[in-house]
């Protein structure tokens, strides 16, 4: 007798019990798409308001979310401090693992790891890597009317050429040292200028003679593409496996094997320049579930690819070369697994005490 | 060249710049006014809604036109609160505050209006005169030079008239050693750090300038137990007041104008230098020494003037070498970018109109910002006005909030509860705080640039002509005072001079 109305009301529920099976059923991600509507993801950047991380965690934001299941708002947070350390130990060991919250930390970072670092309370190892936007190839150009027109004559000057750098920790400095403790070459490091632009300005001036910054900077920005031009500077040696077409002048890799640079020596400048991989990396914590993981890996794969920011990308002069997370682990597994005597090198070139 | 400067002039007023421009100028002006929100976070926040302009012009009414304003409506909350409104506005609690507590807020707000218009005004003008000498004026400081102007800026602040001259100089030394915390760029040992993450990057200026100005001036309102005023409130001196104040001083508002553009021009110094020097050297034009920090006019005058003259000098590195002279500039180079232009030598010869807009834009947007300021700066002066008892959770919140957006962690508000203790003691025992502040900002650059000369010149630097003249005119700044004490004195000690 209550059949009928029974089904009535019986009926609403088993559709859309099953409606919810057969959409859920091809479509193994509808669960997080639940997961990820209506959240927010942060961004927690290692560096200050308005540098280059920065703009590169904000552009990132803006197309990002589009490509996660459920579209999901993603706002960026500064957490500057210690060398991207503060951003790190918090992420790691602080925000719940829950995919909600992505470190961009300095792409350095791994050093302070690596070589031993006390405050050091994470595991790059253990995060996974999500993706990274761009490679940081160096090079090391030096102006033309100073006495040293290579690495040679780098290292077999009486008077070695003065190098404006940051600090000690700074990738221009890592790349005048390496020279040195791969060539033999000895520079005279000039620590403590507050950024490349203040070092260009230095170099024009005749304080400092050379400089060590990345190739996308030098390519993309003035006073280099007036130097450019006028031919003001040469450059000794660049960072990258290969040549950039760009750069008149020898990888480290090729001077290396010219100079006979012994194991441990390479090792080390593998290691510290291995960073130039993964400029701009993302990561999240550990124990964030797989599925999550997995999703975040192919929304940072697809929006590395997207036009839109590729075309702000480009009007940035940012360069673009993503890195897909699966292989930056991998990469980062090779960097950091060095024996003790590489380590000791390390934390003599990158010492904080 | 006159053809760009007023076509510039015309871009700038034509439809929809003028739109962006207000837009700009609204947002600008709450940022000011509100402490911790600062100009350079703003602009970072807003860069984005710039892509979608097309034309330079248009997206420079909107970003250059607020981060010109942020440094007018600073002011008024350092002179109303005693609270710095941006972190270049520090300076005017000095006397600003004093005068608020005199009842004169009105008046002191007006002079800060003014004399930012006229600074902002003269900076733009520099900007303008100055594009084909801009390199050689850029190139004219090395290393050597900049060191021995930190040096130069701690002793003209520790020496300032009025505060014992040992008492002022130890101030600024501590300063200086305060700047030592945090990483040491030369060796990468830490200094100081006792084992927190948090002092490696060193003490931030802003919640040790919070806490040493805001605090004390809180503590006292609590003590007080009145209004921030305590002069009845018929005695409210009027706006207008502290306009003719401007021009009563009109010669010292220009000179402080162009220290503004100077520093703005400098590396690595800019407006949170600026300011102190600029204070320091209106304190020193007193005639009558005691009134300094007492409510004097001048003092407001001042740095009011130099933190917005700084913007014009500010843009004459980006433009000429397209190299960024400050955090902001580097920002507004990213939009110079995305509009397709590369600042430089270049665009000098092909877009000389873009630079002579933003010339406009600094002086256009301050003059709007000042009529708005005028409409409703007596509603403002009526704040102080308020029992001090309603006040003050307001104004803790913003204390607190001002230092915490420095670098988003709890230890900002330590520091700041610190700082504020040392700074009422230091204010209880007369002692001079300007020196210390300015020995933390110019501690890790002086070290820097020091290192930097030794490194690149042996000793041969100290021999160098110009750092020659620069250390006779620090060591004047110090003499000087002192001598003309003494003769002052001589004087009276004839027995004919004393009738």
């Amino acid at each position: 007798m209550n059949a009928i109305p029974l089904c009535k009301r019986l009926l609403p529920l088993v559709c859309s019990a099953l409606s919810f099976a057969l959409l859920s059923w091809p479509n193994a991600t509808a669960a997080q798409d639940s997961f990820y509507k209506g959240r927010t993801i942060r961004i927690v950047v290692g560096l200050s308001t308005g540098g280059g991380y920065d703009r590169a965690a904000r552009l990132l934001a803006r197309y990002m979310g589009k490509y996660i299941p459920g579209n999901p708002d993603i706002i960026v947070q500064n957490m500057p401090g210690a060398g991207s350390v503060v951003a790190a130990n918090y992420v790691f060991s602080v925000a719940k693992p829950d995919g909600l919250t992505l470190l961009m930390p300095h792409n350095n970072v791994y050093l302070s790891q690596l070589s031993g670092d006390k405050e050091v309370k994470f595991d790059l190892l253990k995060m996974y890597w999500i993706g990274s936007l761009d490679k940081d190839d160096m090079m090391l150009f030096i102006r033309s009317d100073a006495p040293h027109k290579t690495m040679k004559d780098v290292v077999q000057a009486k008077e070695p050429p003065k190098c404006g750098t940051t600090g000690v920790g700074g990738s221009d400095y890592v790349v005048s040292r390496i020279l040195e403790e791969t060539t033999g070459a000895k520079i005279n490091t000039v620590v403590g200028y507050p950024g490349s632009s203040e070092i260009a300005i230095a170099v024009e001036r005749g304080e400092v003679q050379c400089q060590g910054l990345t190739i996308q900077t030098f390519f993309g920005r003035e006073p280099f593409l007036s130097w450019v031009k006028t031919n003001f500077v040469r450059f000794l040696a660049q960072t990258g496996r290969k040549r950039d077409p760009r750069v008149n002048g020898p990888t480290i890799f090729e001077l290396m094997d010219e100079y006979k640079t012994p194991t441990t020596k390479r090792r080390l400048a593998e290691a510290m320049l291995s960073g130039g991989e993964w400029a701009r990396p993302m990561l999240v914590g550990p124990g964030t579930p797989q599925e999550r993981v997995q999703i975040l890996r192919d929304a940072y794969d697809k929006t590395s690819k997207d036009p839109e920011l590729l075309a702000e990308a480009k009007k940035l002069r940012m360069d673009v070369q993503a890195g897909k997370g699966a292989e930056l682990q991998a990469m980062a597994k090779d960097a950091m697994n060095q024996p003790p005597e590489v380590i000791e090198q390390i934390k003599k070139l990158f010492v904080q005490q | 060249m006159i053809e760009a400067f007023t076509s510039g002039f015309w871009q700038v007023l034509a439809w929809p710049a003028f739109g962006y421009l207000l837009l700009g100028i609204g947002i600008g002006f709450w940022v000011g006014l509100l402490p911790g929100i600062g100009g350079l976070a703003t602009l970072a926040l807003m860069l984005p809604f710039s892509y979608t302009i097309k034309t330079p012009i248009e997206a420079f009414c909107f970003l250059l036109g607020m981060l010109a304003v942020t440094g007018t409506t600073g002011d008024l909350t350092s002179i109303l609160f005693g609270i710095p409104g941006e972190s270049s506005s520090a300076a005017l609690i000095l006397d600003g505050y004093p005068m608020s507590k005199k009842g004169e807020a009105g008046r002191a707000l007006g002079a800060a209006i003014m004399s930012s218009l006229i600074g902002a005004t003269i900076g733009a003008l520099t900007l303008a005169i100055s594009i084909p000498i801009m390199r050689p004026l850029v190139l004219l400081f090395g290393s050597p030079e900049l060191f021995i102007i930190t040096i130069m800026g701690i002793t003209f602040i520790g020496t300032l008239a009025g505060a014992s001259l040992i008492k002022g100089l130890l101030a600024g030394g501590i300063g200086l050693m305060l700047a030592a915390i945090g990483v040491d760029p030369q060796t990468g040992s830490l200094r100081y750090t006792f084992g927190s993450l948090y002092l490696w990057d060193g003490l931030d200026v802003t919640p040790v300038v919070v806490g040493m100005f805001a605090i004390p001036e809180i503590i006292d309102l609590a003590v007080r137990g009145t209004a921030i005023s305590q002069a009845p409130k018929e005695k409210l001196k009027g706006v207008m007041e502290g306009v003719k104040d401007t021009f009563r001083h009109f010669w010292l508002v220009v000179r402080c104008s162009l220290i503004g553009v100077y520093f703005g021009v400098l590396p690595v110094l800019g407006a949170n230098v600026a300011q102190w020097i600029a204070y320091g050297h209106a304190a020193r034009s007193l005639k009558d020494k005691s009134r300094a920090g007492k409510g004097a006019v001048e003092g407001v005058l001042g740095p009011g003037a130099a933190n917005n003259s700084t913007r014009g000098g500010d843009l004459i590195p980006t433009i000429a070498f397209g190299i960024p002279g400050s955090a902001s500039m580097a920002l507004l180079l990213g939009a110079l970018l995305i509009v397709g232009l590369q600042p430089g030598p270049e665009m000098l010869k092909s877009r000389l109109d873009v630079t002579f807009a933003m010339v406009w834009i600094l002086i256009i947007s301050n003059i709007i910002v000042a009529g708005i300021s005028f409409l409703i700066l007596n509603h403002l002066a009526a704040l102080t006005f308020i029992r001090g008892s309603l006040l003050i959770p307001f104004l803790l919140v913003l204390v607190f909030i001002g230092s915490f957006t420095a670098n988003n962690s709890i230890y900002d508000l330590v520091v700041t509860l610190i700082f504020g203790t040392l700074g009422y003691l230091m204010l209880l025992n007369g002692w001079p705080r300007p020196p210390l502040v300015l020995g933390l900002i110019l501690g890790k650059i002086g070290e820097n640039y020091l290192w930097i000369s030794t490194a690149a010149y042996g000793a041969k630097w100290l021999a160098f002509p110009s750092v020659l003249i620069l250390i006779a005119i620090t060591i004047s700044i110090v003499a000087y005072p002192t001598i003309k004490e003494r003769r002052g004195r001589a004087k009276y000690d004839r027995p004919e001079d004393a009738v």
